[in-house]
């Protein structure tokens, strides 16, 4: 299949199954480039950039079997969103850009005693509450007051513990998190004083574009099995939170591209993208920005962590019910715009790895020593949102995604509109209409950031999702249907 | 693309916001592209000019320069929420740029705020000259 991107060249995929296709290796391509996507979803990708920013990765040092890009793949900048990339420990290279802004952008999964068609009529009470206790959108500040330095530092370093030690939800929710809500790596030293000032005011809020909370039903339960074990049941009522590091990550990301552009030319890496800019993994420049990233990814699992505490007390305050009444429990959390040093095998043998997911989520499978004891049987679970106004999905992770993709699956829909296309599709509609329409009670703090995430601009995550179940890397375990949702 | 007022034209990128900028020489350049990350932010027909603030940055060659100063020019957004309207520069030498920004906080209940900006990205970034004008390009994480 061939077609012209917006550069006006043509890159011609091979097909290797029904959904996976390849772009042979080529030019200065150091791997070939491997892409997870029915052949609509391919059709979508030839009109933009996002194959030839998965031809980008593939030059970077030390990657190691394909430049991947997950079925969720839109244009992004450096990496394509929806690419994994891993890179040997010793000859490879780690890059900002390959991990993204918003470092340990994620999500969480929570459940609840409660049944939808016994609260239904009390959704509009419930995100109103919500709405008032969760800080969100743009320069959303203040859940937690008086944050002094030493404790933002304390947090940086012991993640959702540090949380979890200040009230905020139950310890035994760290072992439903990957890394249990803390990678050990951080330093907060290395982070700049504007990354920690933007982040002292910032933690337990949402932040706007697409991040969000949603209140969700269980809608269809496809491998009973396991949504049995995970404690899921028709109709159940969960909370989905999306959102990550917050101030304090982007800004992190932006120091250390500055940092990795200048010192590239020192390790003579010459790449077809600055955005790409990397250092050996074991430069100082490397380990340095590894360190830095786990501060900040610590940052976003408390900023999950308070956010669910956050929920909890707003369910409980507008249900007027005991927390035993309300069964409040996270499922899990994962990551999807992360580094991670993890153990893959490769051609037979067993090699250290530093695995970029930049809109792209880990899939580990049953019996990983990764996936928490109580789930060890079923496989990691993962946890994929729609759009708003459809639906998001729960998977598993399986063997062949640690044979194909460095155990890693999709994190979402993928945009299919511009920003500035989804705004003037929005026009003239009323998005509260439409929403309540789609049986989605909404509240936002910006017009114009529902605009451009009206559920038109993305893809049907049913079919995202359904590529990778096709390709056997992740299984559909349950569907979640929105009911409520607040976004900045 | 969409025009975003002269010599500005918004890119359409699928997941993030970019501009092109068209200027008559170099100082213009810089405002014009400050006055345009500020039109991303907020609708800048609602900000009043009530507050200056001096901003500058360092960087080597005009692309880093830009660079830096769009970084600037988002720290003081990220940090005090300030959204500027008018921006005259100063002094703008290899190395140096200094600018005199005129605006206000943004305020979410009299502005109309539009995206907030994760980061100025170098991805397409670039700083070029042709048919004697100063051209850039600029694509942010949103």
């Amino acid at each position: 299949m061939q077609g012209k991107n917006v550069a006006g060249e043509e890159i011609k995929l091979k097909r290797i199954e029904d959904c996976l296709w390849e772009i042979p290796r080529q030019g200065g391509m150091r791997v070939p480039g491997r892409i997870y996507a029915t052949e609509k979803l391919v059709a979508d990708l030839k009109e933009d950039n996002s194959l030839r920013q998965v031809m980008n990765v593939a030059h970077l040092p030390g990657i190691v079997g394909y430049s991947l890009a997950m079925p969720d793949i839109h244009w992004g900048y450096g990496f394509p969103i929806g690419g994994v990339a891993a890179m040997d420990f010793d000859d490879g290279v780690v890059s900002p850009g390959g991990v993204g802004y918003d470092i340990n952008c994620g999500v969480r999964l929570v459940k609840t005693s409660l049944v939808f068609n016994e609260i239904n009529e009390k959704i509009p009470q419930i995100v109103e509450t919500l709405f008032s206790l969760i800080p969100s959108g743009v320069g959303a500040e203040g859940a937690i007051p008086k944050l002094s330095k030493e404790n933002e530092k304390r947090l940086l370093r012991d993640g959702a513990r540090w949380a979890v030690e200040h009230g905020y939800g139950r310890a035994e929710d760290l072992e439903f998190m990957e890394e249990g809500g803390r990678l050990e790596s951080a330093d907060a030293e290395l982070l700049s004083d504007r990354a920690l000032e933007r982040g002292l005011k910032q933690v337990g809020t949402l932040g706007s574009g697409n991040h969000f909370l949603e209140i969700g039903r269980v809608d269809e339960i496809y491998l009973p099995h396991v949504a049995n074990a995970l404690g899921l049941f028709p109709n159940q009522v969960v909370i989905l939170i999306h959102t990550g590091s917050r101030g304090l990550g982007y800004q992190t990301c932006e120091d250390f591209l500055k940092v990795m552009n200048h010192a590239m030319a020192k390790y003579g890496i010459q790449l077809p993208d600055r955005q790409l800019a990397c250092t050996p993994i074991r430069s100082a420049e490397g380990q340095d920005y590894l360190s830095a990233m786990a501060a900040a990814a610590n940052y976003a699992w408390v900023n999950r962590q308070v956010i669910m505490s956050l929920a909890e007390k707003a369910f409980l305050r507008a249900l007027s019910i005991s927390p035993a009444e309300l069964g409040f429990s996270l499922i899990y959390d994962v990551c999807h715009n992360i580094a991670k040093i993890e153990e893959h095998m490769v051609d037979g043998k067993k090699r250290r790895l530093c695995v970029h997911r930049k809109g792209a989520t880990r899939a580990f499978p049953p019996g990983h020593a990764q996936v928490p004891n109580a789930y060890r049987q079923l496989g990691q679970p993962i946890l994929i949102p729609g759009d708003m106004g459809r639906y998001s999905y729960l998977l598993v992770g399986t063997e062949a995604a640690m044979a194909k993709t460095f155990g890693s699956t999709c994190h979402g829909a993928g945009r299919v509109m511009s920003r500035a296309q989804s705004k003037k599709q929005s026009r003239g509609i009323d998005i509260d209409q439409e929403m309540a329409r789609r049986g989605v009670v909404a509240r936002y703090q910006g017009r114009a950031t529902m605009a451009e995430e009206m559920p038109h601009a993305y893809k049907d995550v049913a079919e995202v999702v359904e590529t990778m179940d096709l390709a056997g890397i992740s299984k559909k375990v349950a569907r979640l249907r929105p009911v409520g949702v607040i976004k900045g | 693309m969409s025009e975003r007022g002269p010599g500005v034209r918004e890119i359409d990128h699928t997941a993030d916001l970019g501009i092109e900028v068209e200027a008559a020489h170099l100082p213009q350049l810089f405002s014009a592209v400050a006055e345009a990350f500020y039109g991303l932010i907020a609708d800048p027909e609602g900000i009043e000019p009530s507050e200056e603030i001096e901003v500058s940055a360092k960087g080597e060659g005009w692309e880093e320069l830009l660079h830096s100063w769009l970084c600037e020019l988002l720290a003081q957004f990220n940090l005090k929420g300030f959204v500027g309207k008018q921006c005259e520069v100063t002094t703008i030498e290899p190395g140096r740029v200094e600018a005199r920004v005129k605006g206000e906080r943004l305020d979410l209940k009299r502005h109309r705020f539009y995206t907030e900006i994760k980061g100025v990205t170098y991805h397409g970034f670039r700083v070029w000259q042709q048919d004697g004008k100063w051209h850039a390009r600029v694509i942010f994480d949103v």
